[in-house]
Order: structure tokens, then sequence, then C-alpha cells
């Protein structure tokens, strides 16, 4: 904090606020200049075009990256066009420069003679945004997010021209909760491409975007998303309050944000949903979520989120409600299996032989003779690799990835068991328990999975089954005891809203499900096929499936 | 304050009174009718239920038992009053919590220390009771639904593998009805349904109170029904050997032979047991920190501890499973029990009808 205040380009906070409505809104926001104006800190710009240019050459240096356009304009003899270059769109920059060389257009014929300026900022620019700058903060700040800046000489504002346009990836199939059946597209690293594809989705007056910055260095912007009418109203003022605290210097991804927001820190449970996926979050916000999308990454945040949320993929909802079902209860089972699966292996082979049935017993047995560790042991030493493993194939180029996979599979497999380091059986429960953690369509459950996996490992091989047990009663505690934006995790079974329970374990047909889960809405916002009193945007939507019902 | 709902309540109290008595034999001195015994015991439980413990709710719906306690008994006498109750509470905690570690010694982990069994299931207790009513409560919400699960399947398992012989019941009444009568007051009004007057302690934080009642009733009908039957699947299913094993269900489910792949399911016993006895001795421990903190305003830390404290190292009075058995069914099941559970809350309600007798009277001048 202290070396942001000696730095000449970082303001206090009060001017981060008053910037945050700024970036969306580029044509109407003469009204917030005044603020500015009041703001005794913000350098002035002076009334010298070249005086302008060169504060502004002191503050970034010079650059190679930053073009300085003299032009001569058609009223004011000297003017220039400032940009950075690679944060501009090429082509709108080139008809800027041409609008701006170009004849004066003719006079509007109106009775009043516009000033120079602003017949220049109204009528000149061929642009799509343009807004008035009064100090040289503010112009750098426009420059550094790929604004234009246009100095006319003899005037003491500066003109900021909208020609933002970072080289950047178009929109592919998320790499991330793939589907079979359903959208391909995902998010990319380009806030306003984010913003459109979930706008695409839901075109609704209800659709609500707020725009922040955050971050005193990296000035990140990002934009909570919810459904006026739909969402909590106490829900949405929590969380404005929660992201108007974040003081840091950096946002880089949307990770960063979760962290500063979320109800609890101590938990390796996620509190807050992140998807790549614009379907996703869609379905999200019309049930009541809210979204936060941040500039930089493809991952947007959702919330408020329960336990069960993580184990229903979008695809659940394009394919038939059968087979949904079932997925869910795989789902559910695979997540239990990898929680649960070694260190009922450890307890069984360490201290309940007996519960075995005595052929599979003697097979065990026999295995584990040459086995030279105690289970617990070697379950450790079975897990950690493959944890290791697993981070390699993350991690490593992609063109060695066969060659760690025969390894794997091959060296620390096959000949651990020949070796007799390890057990058959071992291998077995480890490779399951992988492949299990792999089902949950929300990585960071799988894990929360992963991390209580060893804790139960160690309890298992400490007491048994009775370890077991008290682990996984200190984990319902502890679920019990989460909430996101207030809402309790374990939400709809404990406490028990009989209404959403048609979504959590099974899923029930389309027209089954009259309104949407109420657990984090208004009650106003719950009806989904009916004509609802305070949704008029949405009727044509609702009649239409109706329509597709009969 | 923290608010409970009427499910959750209902929940806790289903699984607080079928705590782990489903899987002993009450009333085994009824021999073959122990059955009817638990049903003769659950019909007097829910006359004292209603007649005594919800009438003094009614009067006083704002007010736990200690709260209650203090204003018809006054000061001097409501402290003494309210230390017994902490210390039955303590002492019902601390039998719950030596008898679940000497079974877990007994079945699943014989070589174990029982100071540190004793100690996980302390310290589990009070990582509950640290975070407060509502998330306990939830957690009662939320196991229920599985603890009924895992009955339900064990039941089917029994009657599957062709354990059930309806004749190791009948005759009914063989002996008359004296037995029955003899084996179910006072031992099963105290254990387990006079138990419910812990739950004077917490009807205060239920919000839509007005089903209350009726819910609290239909859960403790449910409950002991649910015991009736338990009790009756146990009889059929062993006979006469059912009188003389600890854990008459886990005997039972040792014989469970489901098409040669089903044949060890001891675990979901143990889990029956763990989640029975985890809730019932939490409970308790809730109820004792409660009442301690109404009469001393101590901090939360102060009293959780101090209770965690009591009931750790009470669990140590007993040099044995045996003796506490024997100390539970020969002095607190037959006079200490009833004192608490019966007499002093019809003291309170007779004082209760007194004083609000009274203040009509004042009223009506």
């Amino acid at each position: 904090m202290s070396e942001e205040k000696k730095d000449g380009n970082v303001k206090d906070e009060k001017d981060v606020n008053v910037k945050g409505g700024k970036k969306d809104d580029n044509v109407k926001n003469e009204k917030k200049d005044d603020n500015s104006k009041n703001d005794k800190n913000l350098k002035q710009l002076s009334t010298e075009l070249d005086q302008n240019i060169k504060m502004v050459t002191d503050e970034l240096g010079t650059q190679p990256d930053i073009i300085i356009r003299h032009l001569h304009m058609f009223k004011s003899s000297k003017a220039a066009l400032l940009y950075i270059a690679g944060m501009t769109d090429v082509n709108a920059v080139n008809l800027l420069v041409m609008s701006m060389i170009a004849e004066p257009p003719l006079s509007s014929g109106s009775e009043q003679e516009d000033s120079p300026f602003d017949c220049v900022m109204y009528r000149s620019l061929a642009v799509g945004g343009v807004r008035k700058l009064d100090s040289i903060n503010e112009v750098l700040h426009a420059m550094l997010e790929g604004n234009s800046i246009v100095f006319l000489d003899g005037y003491k504002d500066a003109i900021a021209a909208y020609t933002c346009g970072v080289e950047k990836r178009s929109v592919e199939e998320p790499s991330t909760q793939t589907v079979v059946r359903g959208p391909k597209e995902g998010f990319t690293e380009t806030l306003h491409i984010n913003t459109a594809l979930i706008r695409n989705k839901i075109k609704s007056t209800n659709l609500s975007m707020e725009y922040k910055i955050i971050g005193h260095q990296t000035r990140t912007t990002i934009a909570l998303v919810f459904m006026k009418g739909i969402a909590d109203d106490k829900v949405i003022e929590e969380v404005r309050r929660r992201l108007d605290l974040i003081d840091t210097d950096s946002i880089l991804e949307s990770g960063y944000i979760e962290e500063f927001i979320q109800d609890k820190t101590f938990t390796p449970f996620p509190l807050l949903q992140n998807s790549e996926r614009p379907d996703a979050v869609a379905a999200g916000l019309l049930e009541g979520q809210f979204a936060i999308v941040v500039d930089g990454t493809p991952f947007v945040l959702l919330a408020p989120v329960t336990f069960v949320k993580f184990f229903q993929s979008s695809e659940d909802y394009y394919q038939r409600y059968d087979i949904s079902t079932f997925l869910r209860i795989i789902r559910f089972f695979s997540f239990f299996a990898s929680m649960l699966l070694p260190s009922i292996y450890i307890a069984i082979t360490t201290f309940h032989q007996e519960m075995l049935p005595t052929q599979l017993l003697i097979s065990i047995a026999a295995q584990r003779e040459g086995v030279p560790f105690p289970a617990l042991i070697e379950a450790m030493i079975m897990e950690v690799t493959f944890e290791i493993l697993r981070e390699a194939g993350v991690r490593m180029p992609r063109i060695i990835g066969p060659a760690i996979s025969i390894v794997g599979a091959l060296v620390l497999g096959q000949s651990a068991v020949q070796a007799g380091l390890v057990s058959a059986a071992m291998v077995i429960v480890v490779s399951f328990t992988a492949i299990a953690s792999f089902v949950i369509p929300s990585v960071n459950m799988g894990t929360a999975a992963r991390l209580i996996r060893f804790l139960l490992m160690i309890l298992a091989g400490t007491f048994g089954v009775f370890g077991i047990l008290a682990g996984l009663m200190m984990i319902l505690t502890h679920l019990s005891a989460l909430r996101s934006f207030g809402v309790p995790y374990l939400a709809p079974i404990a406490p028990l809203v009989p209404g959403n329970l048609k979504d959590v374990f099974i899923r029930v047909p389309w027209w089954a499900m009259k309104k949407r889960p109420s657990l984090y809405q208004n009650q106003a916002g719950t009806v989904r096929q009916s004509t609802p009193s305070s949704l008029t945007e949405t009727d044509d939507e609702h009649t239409q499936k109706e329509g597709e019902q009969q | 304050m923290e608010r409970i709902s009427l499910n959750q309540l209902g929940s806790m109290i289903v699984l607080f009174l079928i705590g782990s008595s489903s899987l002993f034999l009450l009333a085994s001195d009824a021999s073959k009718d122990a059955w009817l015994a638990v049903i003769v015991g659950m019909l007097c439980g829910l006359l004292i239920l209603w007649g005594v413990n919800l009438s003094l709710y009614r009067l006083m719906p704002h007010r736990n038992l200690i709260e209650i306690i203090f204003e018809l008994m006054g000061k001097p006498l409501g402290y003494v009053v309210s230390i017994i109750y902490v210390l039955y509470f303590c002492y019902k905690s601390i039998r719950n919590v030596r008898e679940f570690g000497d079974l877990i010694i007994m079945y699943l982990l014989p070589q174990t220390p029982l100071p540190v069994l004793i100690l996980v299931v302390c310290l589990l207790a009070t990582y509950t009771v640290f975070h407060g009513l509502d998330v306990f409560f939830r957690m009662a919400e939320a196991i229920l639904p599985v603890v009924i699960i895992i009955y339900i399947f064990l039941f089917l398992l029994v009657a599957w593998s062709g354990l059930l012989h309806v004749e190791n019941v009948t005759p009914v009444l063989d002996d008359g009805f004296k037995p029955v009568w003899e084996a179910a007051v006072p031992e099963l009004i105290s254990f387990p349904f006079g138990e419910i007057i812990l739950f004077m302690m917490f009807w205060k934080y239920t919000e839509h109170r007005g089903n209350m009642v009726s819910l609290v009733v239909k859960c403790f009908l449910f409950s002991g029904l649910f015991i009736t039957f338990t009790n009756f699947f146990i009889l059929a299913g062993l006979g006469s050997l059912a009188g003389n094993v600890t854990i008459p269900l886990m005997q039972m489910t040792n014989l469970i032979d489901f098409a040669q792949f089903l044949e060890r399911i001891d675990p979901l016993v143990a889990l029956l047991l763990f989640t029975g006895v985890f809730f019932k001795l939490t409970a308790y421990y809730f109820g004792a920190v409660l009442a301690m903190r109404q009469m001393t305003n101590a901090p939360k830390i102060a009293a959780v501890l101090t209770i965690g404290a009591i009931i750790y190292f009470g669990s140590f009075l007993f040099r044995n499973y045996m003796e506490q058995v024997w100390f539970g069914f020969q002095y607190n099941v037959k006079y200490h029990f009833p004192i608490l559970q019966i007499w002093i809350p019809v003291l309170l309600l007779v004082l209760a009808i007194i004083k609000k007798r009274r203040s009509e009277k004042v009223h009506a001048k």
C-alpha cells in the first residue's frame, strides 16, 4: 500500500470508485466528471498541446509502443492522437485518423454554433464511444485501457475515443466441463465478449450488469451480473459490500476475487462455483445466483452456491431426465468413493479383517504377505505417487505426455507390485479412487475430496472404521456450519426445502419444474412456468415453453 | 438468536429417542413380550410428555427448563435444582460416551486404550457444540434420512435371509400382563422415553411454534413405534438368545447371508450405533451447556470447555462396562431418573398452575 502511494499513477480509493462505473458507458458520463473536478489531487491538463503530450510521456516514459500522431484538423490548427500499440484495434484507429483529417462535416444548421472542441467530439470522430477527460490521470488510465486520446491545442480537455481491441482468443470450446450434448462455446479472456455471451443467452432487460474496477495496479474490470427480480436483493447488496471492501493491488484471475469475498476461508469446500460455460452461467442467473465476470480469465464465478450444485452438470438439463438422474447418483457415489475408498481399505486390512468374505480375505492377505509396509504407509505412498503423476500430467509439455503415461502406468504400477512394494489390491483401490475423482463435474469439489481423503486415511490408520465415522461426522458438522452468502451449504437437504428436491438427487422433467429453486432468490421470482407479475420481459420465453409442452 | 425449524426439531427428537436403543433389547425382563412392554412404556411416556412437559411449555412457551425453574422456585432453590439438572445432563452424556467407548473396544478396536477413544468422541462433540444449536439441528436433519434408509435396508436383508421366526414371539402374553407392566414401569419410562425432558431446553428456540406440540407428539409416537418394531424384530430373529448378547442387532446382522454376497454388514450397525450415541450425547452436552450458561452467564467458550471436561473425566467413574450397566439399571433407572424426569416437572406444573390461577385472580380484581 505504501509503495502505491508514492507512485504518481495510483490514486486513492475514492478515485477507484469514481472510475468504477465508467468503463461501460463511455458516452454518457459527463455527470461524473464533476466529481473528478472536485478532486484536488488530480493534475489538470494544460491548454498547450505539447505540454499535454509531455505530461503523458513523462508519466509513461518514452516507450516504443506509445504512438503519438500529430495532425492538423479543420478548426484547431494542431491536434494529436495518442494510443498504445497493441492495445487498440488498428482498423478503428485508422478510421479515427481518417475522420480527423477529412473535411469537416457540414454544420448541422442549428443557430447555435458548436465550439470547435464540441464539434470535434460530437461530430468529427468516427468512433463508437467518446468521453471528455480533464485530468492527466484520467488520460493515462483511458490510454492503458486501450482508448485513443485526442488532444486539441488550446483546450484543457482531452477526448478518449473507444478503440480498445487487444489481440484476443476467439470463442472456443471450453477445456473444462465438457459435455456431449449442449453448446460448445466457452468464455474467453475478454470481459466484453464474455458479457456479450451471457446477454446472448438471456435477452432480457432484467439482466443487470454492474462494472467495477478492482486492483490498484492492475485496474482489472469486473462485472457483477444478476437478474433483477430473481436474485435476492439482500445477497446482491452483500456482494457489492464485499467487492467494495477488496483492497489489493492486483486481480489477475477470478480466484483472487473468490478468496476475498467467500464467507469462510478455512474450509476445503468451494463456496463459489466457477464455470467456463455461458449456458451454465445463464442457468445459474435464472435460478437467482449472481455471476462475477473478471476481465482476463474465462472462469466466471457463480454464487450463492450449495453443496449439491457442484454435482450438477449443465448437460443434465439437455439430456433426458432419466439418464441425468442416473448420472447424478453415479456422481454422488463417485464423490464418496474418491473420498472414502482408500481409508476403508486401510481400516479393513488393518483392523477389521473379519468383515471381508473369506475368499477375498485370503486373496488380499496373500498379496499383502510380501509387502513390507503397514496398509496406511502403503496407501500413502500410492496416493502421493498418484498426486505427483497427476500434477506432472498438468504441467508437462504435451509432447512428453505418452512417456509419462508409460512410466506412470508400467513402472510405478506394475513393477511396484511385482517388486513387492505395494499390493495389487492397493493399486486397484488407488486407480479407482483417481478415476472416481474425475467424475465430479466441478474440479474444486474434486479437490475437496482429494484433501479430505488424506485426513480420512490417517484417521482410518489410527482408529479403523471408528476413525472414518468420526471423520465423517466432523465433516458433516463442518458442512452444516458452512454458508455461501447466507445460504446454508447443505440446503435443500438441511434445512429441508421440499420443493427444491426436484433437482438434487434426481432431475425431474422440465415440465415438472414449475418453480425455480427458492433458496437464493426473493420470493416474487420463484415462478418459472406461468406468467410472473414482476417479469414482464420474459413472458415470451415462458409462453414459448408452455407451448412446447402442449 | 439461532432458530431451528420444526423439521429439524422433529429429526432431532427421532434421532435422540431412537439413539442407540433400537440396537438393544429393551425390557428384556418381559422376555417374549418385551415389544409389548415397549408399547406400554411409550404410552406412559406419552402421558408424561403430553400431560407434564408440553403443558409446562404451553403455560410458559418462551422459557426453557432452567428459566422455568428459576421463575417458579425462586433464586436459592432454583440454583440447587438447576445444578442438579446440569449434573443430570452431564451424567447422561457420560453414560453414552462410556457405553460407546466400551462397545467400540468390544467390537471394533480391542487394542485401543479407552481414554483415547473417549477423547476422540468428546473432541468431536465439543467441535459440534461450538458451532451452535442451529448447526447441530441441521446435522440431525441431514443424517436422519440416511439412518432410516440403513435401518430399512438392514430389516429387509434380515427378512430376506429368512431369519425371522414369528414363533419366537408367540404366544403373546403367555405370562399375563404383569411382567410386561413391571418391565415397562419405570425402566422404560426412564430410558428412553422420559429422556424427552431434555427438549424442554430446546423448544424455546424453534420457529413457527404453532404446530410444535402436535409435531413433538407425532415424532415421539414415530420413535416409540420404531423402537417397538426393532424390538419385535430382534425377538423374532434371535428368540431367547436376544436377552444374552450385548448388541442383539449386531448379532442378528452377523447371521445375514444375502446371495452369498452381502455377508458382513456390521459396519452399518457400527454406523448406526455411532450416529445414535453421538447425537444423544451431544444433545445432552448441549443441554448442559445451555443450562449452565443460563445459570451463570458464563461465556460460551468457558461453558463448553467446562462441561466437556466434566464429561471426559466423568467417563472414568465406572470401572467397567458391566458396572455401568448394573448401576444404571439398579439405581438410576428405578430411583434417580424418575425424580428428574417425572416428579420435578410435575411439581413445576403444579406451581405454574397455582401461579397462573393467582395472577388471573389478581387480574380479575
